[in-house]
């Protein structure tokens, strides 16, 4: 196996190697650059398009208002009714007393609406409760069992806001951004590991004789070869170093607005998929991937050992 | 043997074979280059090997660095069966071998010193060792006084000599010279087998594989003549007759 100070030697080659060929290395390193981009832009609008669908489709529930006067049992009764449907994962109970509290407590501050609640002789506040359905297909058909005339003595209004159709708008946007950007990154990586490889052959055969004389007088496989591979590895690092420093303003500035606007309770930086570092680390792997893949090709094609 | 003794390999008798082809052939497509090749070598010898181009000189000399491969027979370098020898392993192989070309093939940017450095750092030697080795090899090939010019400040002899001096960085062995004189005037042609010879008295084996008629008559010592492949005269302290 090689020693340190080969290692050290073939790091130092392959660095050497870089600066010799800069224009090289810059166009090699910028095509990297430009697939690291568009993989980091595609990585970002799925990210954003599917937490967007995510929240909105947790918004998404069934609000049923009983009539007033109604006995605290009748109501139990009707929720273990819906319970038993099978699509229903959870239905959360406010009485009227609860609701004209959270009402109260929210507009606490609000002067107006305090002297006005003093001034009722009684709670004008319906009882409610919340319907959560496991998938979003369920809710019409929940909702359309409610509308049945055995609760009609007892329902006011069933509300449910149709956001169907804005997840399925979503859900287009998602598969298009998937389908047209995964095209486009293959298509660049495709560009990238041809440029590496022109490039490392370049260098393969600028060094030409340096490698002939190390072949004769007995460099191992792997020391010959070693300073390409470094080489190439320097163009998947200045590659991911330069995409992080362009992608960092978005990740500080721009995706926090976009996730406050989507749900506004939540901060960005909670969310592990919007993570700066991971995005880091993917586009790190994949450069290298691509780096070492072209390298290797290259020199399995052109470096005679 | 004086200061530099240590740089070649001496064991003090001549009775072991560093080099053995059995029944060697090799062809290129459809022509052969060694058809059924029979060879020993022994330790210390100095080896003229002749013939006309295409006989399969080169060819032979190929074989023993592993650079191409047999397609028949046998060859044991120090005994070892070297179509047996990994892929990964020739490099280790090749160290124990020095090879000197008619092109001479020296880096043009670095300097005397830097390219028999080169030999050594390729292989892992650290810096120390080269800062202590290097001087002793030009010290050897009587160039530690150019040691910091570049090749094209050098005449061709020397150019030569520095190849030889890069050649011995590992203490080979064995030598092999591949036509070294080929682009050399009679002079610098005289310089290089010179030092060869005194290599060899160091106790490293030469192989010389050459045209030059009038080197080989002078140098006196065995010669091996190929033709068609096949060794076809072998005379001891002999004359080249083709």
């Amino acid at each position: 196996m090689l020693d340190s100070i080969s290692i050290f030697r073939i790091i130092k080659t392959g660095a050497i190697n870089f600066w010799r060929n800069l224009w090289l290395s810059a166009a090699a390193t910028m095509v990297m650059t430009i697939t690291l981009v568009i993989l980091s832009v595609l990585f970002l609008m799925f990210a954003v398009t599917n937490y967007s669908i995510n929240t909105i489709q947790d918004k998404v529930d069934i609000s049923v208002y009983f009539k007033n006067g109604l006995v605290e049992d009748q109501i139990m009764n009707i929720k273990k009714d819906i319970e038993t449907d099978p699509k229903v994962r959870q239905i959360v109970y406010t009485s009227s007393e609860q609701a004209f509290q959270q009402f109260k407590d929210r507009h606490q501050n609000d002067q107006s609406i305090t002297q006005s609640l003093n001034e009722l002789s009684e709670n004008p506040l319906p009882a409610t409760i919340n319907i959560k359905a496991y998938n979003l297909e369920d809710y019409p058909a929940i909702s359309a069992k409610l509308q049945d005339v055995k609760y009609k003595d007892f329902i006011s209004k069933v509300n449910f806001e149709d956001n169907r159709l804005v997840i399925e708008r979503l859900g287009k946007i998602l598969k298009f951004i998937v389908t047209f950007g995964l095209g486009l990154a293959i298509v660049f990586s495709i560009i990238a590991v041809l440029v590496i490889y022109n490039t490392i052959t370049l260098t393969i055969y600028n060094r030409k004789e340096e490698v002939e004389i190390m072949r004769l007088v007995g460099a191992t496989n792997w020391y010959i070869r070693g300073p390409f591979v470094v080489e190439s590895l320097l163009y998947a690092i200045s590659a991911t170093v330069i995409t992080s420093v362009l992608f960092l303003p978005i990740f500080s500035g721009v995706l926090p607005k976009i996730a406050m606007y989507v749900n506004p309770s939540v901060t960005v930086f909670n969310q592990n998929i919007f993570n700066f570092l991971y995005l880091v680390l993917m586009v790190f792997a994949i450069s290298i991937i691509l780096a070492v893949f072209s390298t290797l090709l290259a020199i399995r094609k052109y470096l005679r050992i | 043997m004086g200061a530099f003794g240590a740089f070649v390999y001496y064991s003090g008798h001549y009775d072991y074979i560093v080099i053995k082809f059995e029944n060697v052939t090799k062809h290129y497509n459809k022509t052969k280059a060694l058809d059924g090749l029979d060879l020993e070598i022994h330790h210390g010898e100095f080896i003229s090997l002749v013939g006309m181009s295409g006989a399969g000189k080169s060819t032979l000399l190929k074989l023993i660095i592993g650079e191409e491969k047999i397609d028949g027979g046998k060859i044991l370098i120090d005994d070892i069966d070297i179509s047996r020898v990994k892929k990964t392993d020739l490099p280790y192989l090749r160290r124990k071998i020095g090879v000197v070309f008619q092109d001479i093939k020296l880096l043009p940017k670095r300097t005397a010193f830097e390219n028999v450095a080169f030999a050594m750092e390729v292989c892992g030697h650290r810096k120390d060792k080269i800062g202590k080795d290097v001087p002793k090899i030009l010290d050897l090939v009587g160039l530690m006084h150019k040691k910091d010019n570049f090749p094209h400040q050098m005449s061709g002899g020397e150019k030569q000599r520095v190849a030889i001096a890069r050649a011995l960085a590992h203490r080979p062995v064995l030598l092999l010279a591949d036509e070294p004189t080929g682009n050399l005037d009679e002079v610098n042609a005289n310089e290089v087998l010179d030092l060869l010879l005194k290599i060899n008295q160091l106790g490293t084996t030469v192989i010389l594989a050459t045209h030059a008629a009038d080197l080989v008559n002078k140098i006196k010592k065995r010669v091996i003549t190929i033709e068609n492949g096949k060794v076809t005269i072998e005379q001891e302290k002999g004359k080249y007759k083709l």
